[in-house]
């Protein structure tokens, strides 16, 4: 051990310790953190906050795919099975023909105007009619050419202002 | 004079602004490193000696928090504790090498001068104008590192013993049985560089 030391009394010992120790607390309080640390961390702190949420983003990659996928699969169910068309109102007036015999078991109305059209049309008519089946190709219908010549039974279901809105073939 | 254990204080504030640290609010993290940046800095320096690797553990060490705040338990301490607890593990790893020969066995009966050990550690480097502030911070960076740091967290850095024990995993016996070799051996470098003198006559004891 240090003889100087052992000749100190223990209090005076102290005291010089604490003495020094304040000096260096004072000269310490002068002491600050380079200002360049705070804009470099904050730099790191939005680079953090980016990768975070580019980290966070991939845990719904599949959604924007499933509302396509799903998107997809209603339509085409929309189209190929389209709600049913209004009822005709009775109209005794109106040109409209009694239903064919055999109406009951023709197919289903082909749409020829989008189905919230159709289906906002007050006073929708039925008329029975005759074409030529070359006509069906306008509609994108298949046509065989052999029977292309051939009359075609059908019902269009018309606006009221003579619009057709709706396509029935009967035969 | 060793600090009391500081009185709980209400640490919700500084907890709101972890919370909102945590959730991306970078003004919560500006005010969490302007409120500790200069305690857990002069920390780093007194531990490491040097200014530059001081500056480059604060950094760290708000870096740390920055990503991994999960860490932080209030039930264990306050932020700042913490916060001292991981400059304390990089500064560590900053002075590893340095560290290796400062066995505190070794030291507790090493009758060689504090300057002798600083210098053979590499080139001095002043970092406080105050004379005699350099000279003391120099005789404790000359103190074993676990006597070393358990004296400047409880006489420089204001922490409790209890917060003390909790940056150096140890029990508050072991930091109090610690702090007292330390100035013991504080004592004995101040003498051999003169600093025990004081302004006045020297009481000597009979």
């Amino acid at each position: 051990m240090n003889p100087d030391i052992d000749r100190l009394h223990p209090a005076v010992r102290e005291a010089r310790l604490a003495e020094r120790l304040e000096t260096l607390r004072s000269a310490l309080a002068a002491v600050a953190t380079p200002a360049s640390l705070e804009p470099a961390l904050v730099d790191r702190f939005r680079a953090h906050r980016r990768r975070e949420r580019s980290l966070a983003r991939p845990r719904l990659w599949w959604l924007p795919p499933l509302a396509m996928v799903v998107t997809v699969a209603f339509v085409s169910w929309m189209v190929r099975v389209p709600p049913a068309l209004p009822v005709p109102e009775a109209d005794p007036g109106s040109a409209a023909a009694p239903a064919p015999a055999g109406a009951q078991d023709a197919g289903p109305f082909l749409a020829l105007k989008p189905l919230e059209r159709i289906a906002l049309e007050p006073r929708a008519t039925v008329v029975a009619t005759e074409f030529p089946r070359a006509l069906l190709a306008q509609w994108g219908l298949p046509v065989s050419p052999e029977r292309a010549g051939e009359p075609v039974r059908a019902e269009f279901l018309y606006s009221a202002q003579g619009e057709p809105l709706a396509l029935r073939i009967l035969n | 004079m060793p600090s009391l254990p500081m009185p709980p204080w209400n640490m919700q504030p500084e907890l709101t602004l972890l919370a909102r640290m945590r959730q991306g609010d970078e003004e919560a993290f500006v005010e969490l490193y302007r409120r500790h940046k200069d305690a857990i800095f002069r920390f780093a320096m007194l531990r490491t000696g040097s200014a530059a690797r001081a500056a480059d553990v604060t950094q760290e060490t708000f870096l740390h928090l920055m990503t991994r705040p999960g860490q932080y338990d209030p039930g264990r301490g306050s932020l700042a504790a913490w916060l001292c607890g991981v400059a304390r593990n990089l500064a560590r790893r900053e002075c590893a090498g340095r560290e290796d020969a400062t066995d505190p066995g070794d030291l507790a009966d090493d009758a060689t001068l504090a300057q002798d050990l600083v210098e053979a550690n590499g080139p001095v480097e002043r970092l406080l104008a105050d004379e005699t502030a350099e000279q003391v911070r120099a005789a404790i960076a000359s103190i074993a590192p676990h006597y070393r740091d358990v004296l400047i967290l409880c006489e420089l850095s204001e922490l409790s013993y209890a917060e003390a024990a909790q940056v150096c995993g140890i029990d508050i016996g072991t930091v109090r049985s610690r702090l007292s070799r330390a100035r013991a051996q504080l004592a004995d470098r101040f003498s051999r560089m003169g600093l025990m003198h004081g302004p006045g006559r020297v009481k000597e004891a009979s």
